[in-house]
């Protein structure tokens, strides 16, 4: 991706992204808010929702850090897992100007609902082995889209390994 | 968020009322669920009120037959054998000719008539002992004309009341996830013979985890259309929604007790996924877990007073129950290394959940306090999702056995298991309300 363009996603997801932290409250607290509906304005699409809603989910496009893939139920980093994730700290320690939002993906088997708390597992695993690497906790944020945005569609071991993945979206630089 | 009309037949002034009820003889125990060996004919209702435009006569019979098709009790006799024709016919012990229902093989018989009156409907129906030559049942109801699918759906629920001694499930809705108009996940309700569908969620973003208030009036989802995992509550009725919590990461598959005053649901502190007890506005009240491991999808029994969960704290999930004012949890699942979506019985009897083994997910039940699971379903690719019906002999669940994901609807024996919808897309998630009343 270009850099000038990049710079123009960013801008957007940079204010998502500070909108996360921003809404990061402590434990038991939790205001209902009467049917607002902020969010999507001002969200560049990079993302993999953002990716999907434009059809172009799977379609090749990679931004400068890499995926990561697990084994079936697992959260583990194995030796490859922890290699791309060198890799991708030593990016953001030449970027230190970026923020990542860490995408933690199931493939397709077992329950929606377990899938989504695995995904979050996924993330964040990587945000601590990247934050053991001197990466600053606050430049990462984690999302899980359990099995919802498979990058593969077959019902094949071959696709399952795809999807079962941490995807990185730099957010801004 | 489009206004939702739906369950206008919720407000039913359908009077119900019984007509000339006779004691039924044939209870549960001479058949069961699965041999869809009582035939039964249910014949057109009579229209007394002139030749008109409306279908209510043939369409009633329909909907009757879906569900008691569905029930798996019964075999729907072809109406084109029918031999006597509502419109020269009565509908009294006197004025059915029961050899012309004998002669086709029907044990028992349905006929009744409906009048129409601007938007007002009127209709009566009976159940008959073809056999025996008696009305074993009967009920007139009145309401709008909107109102027919809910009066059908009461009477089938009538129907295996005097076969079984147990009102059937019918008279509720179903909400589930389906991708049938396009590639997005979003929420859909309907009656139990695909009627009255709605769409309640048109975002284009991802919406999981219907559930049903207790009332059956309102809808809790999770939906990412805030683009975080976001809790909301949907009146059906006003159509009016609420965002109910909105913590970083996940707020999932939230449940309301069924007293109505609380939720559980699944929240996310740095990654880990715990359960909560939040107040109806959102508020945490308390914590439920606060294990290092995945803590999902709460189910509350039918007291209201204990939780049963999915957690990984052994190192595979499985399913515990806990009081839902805390404490430790019991595990209740020891074999298999993927035990997960837990739905406790409006009986309280029983836990159905999801179990993984040789590729395949199907359903089980296990009795509360432990023992031999059940398997529901097999043999037949995925099955997952189970939810209760209202009666608790029945759960909705889905299932890829032919392709897509769709809906079926089982037996609490997992005998009889019957395609509940249709059509393009996958279907999942369902959830069963309780009765409409």
């Amino acid at each position: 991706m270009g850099k000038r363009l990049l710079g123009m996603v960013v801008v957007g997801l940079l204010v998502a992204v500070l909108g996360v932290g921003c809404s990061a409250k402590k434990k038991g607290e939790q205001a209902g808010t009467e049917g607002s509906n902020l969010g999507e304005e001002g969200l560049a699409g990079t993302g993999s929702l953002e990716k999907y809603k434009a059809g172009t989910l799977g379609a090749g496009e990679e931004g400068p850090l890499k995926d990561i893939h697990f084994a079936y139920d697992s959260i583990d980093l194995d030796e490859t897992a922890r290699g791309i994730l060198r890799d991708n700290g030593n990016w953001l320690k030449d970027h230190s100007g970026a923020r990542v939002e860490i995408e933690g993906h199931c493939d397709e088997r077992g329950t929606v609902e377990y899938n989504l708390a695995l995904g979050a597992r996924r993330a964040r695993a990587a945000k601590d082995y990247l934050v053991t690497l001197g990466i600053v906790a606050n430049r990462l944020t984690t999302i899980s889209y359990g099995e919802e945005l498979p990058l593969c569609h077959e019902h094949t071991e071959e696709c399952w390994a795809q999807n079962r993945r941490d995807h990185f979206v730099v957010a801004s630089e | 968020m489009n206004r939702v009309r739906l369950l206008a037949g919720a407000c039913v002034g359908a009077l119900v009322m019984q007509v000339g009820v006779g004691t039924a003889q044939m209870k549960g125990s001479i058949f069961g669920p699965g041999t869809r060996s009582y035939p039964v004919a249910i014949a057109p209702l009579k229209d007394l009120s002139g030749p008109l435009a409306e279908d209510v006569g043939p369409r009633f019979a329909d909907i009757v037959g879906r569900d008691l098709t569905l029930s798996g009790y019964f075999k729907i006799l072809d109406r084109s054998a029918y031999i006597e024709k509502s419109e020269s016919s009565g509908y009294t012990v006197d004025s059915i000719n029961f050899d012309n229902w004998s002669v086709i093989g029907a044990l028992a018989l349905v006929k009744g008539g409906y009048t129409v009156q601007g938007d007002n409907l009127t209709l009566e129906v009976r159940l008959f002992d073809v056999y025996q030559r008696r009305q074993l049942t009967g009920r007139r109801y009145h309401g709008s004309v909107t109102e027919l699918r809910r009066m059908a759906n009461k009477f089938a629920d009538e129907i295996i009341a005097q076969f079984t001694g147990e009102r059937g499930p019918f008279d509720a809705r179903f909400a589930f996830v389906s991708t049938r108009d396009g590639k997005f996940k979003e929420i859909y309700v309907m009656s139990a013979d695909e009627g009255d569908l709605q769409q309640i969620t048109k975002n284009q973003t991802i919406n999981v985890s219907p559930s049903w208030s207790p009332d059956s009036r309102s809808l809790l989802y999770t939906s990412y259309k805030r683009r975080n995992p976001d809790l909301f509550l949907i009146d059906l009725i006003s159509g009016r929604e609420t965002l109910l919590s909105q913590r970083p990461g996940l707020n999932l598959g939230a449940r309301i007790s069924p007293d109505g005053t609380k939720m559980a649901m699944t929240v996310e502190d740095d990654g880990n996924a715990d359960v909560v007890v939040l107040d109806r506005s959102g508020k945490v009240l308390r914590r439920l877990t606060d294990s290092w491991a995945i803590d999902v999808s709460p189910s509350w029994s039918p007291d209201g007073k204990q939780i049963a969960f999915c957690s990984s704290r052994t190192g595979s999930p499985q399913i515990y129950v806990m009081s839902a004012d805390g404490g430790a949890a019991r595990r209740v699942t020891f074999s298999g290394d993927y035990n997960t979506s837990p739905a406790w019985s409006p009986k309280g009897d029983l836990i159905a959940y999801v179990s993984r083994s040789e590729g395949e997910f199907n359903v089980f039940t296990v009795k509360v306090d432990g023992g031999e699971p059940r398997q529901l379903t097999q043999g037949a690719r995925n099955n997952e999702d189970p939810s209760w019906g209202p009666d608790g002999r029945y759960l909705v669940f889905s299932s890829s056995r032919l392709g897509r994901k769709k809906l079926f609807i089982t037996d609490v024996t997992g005998s009889s298991q019957v395609q509940l919808t249709h059509g393009g897309g996958d279907d999942s998630s369902p959830a069963w309300s309780r009765w409409l009343e």
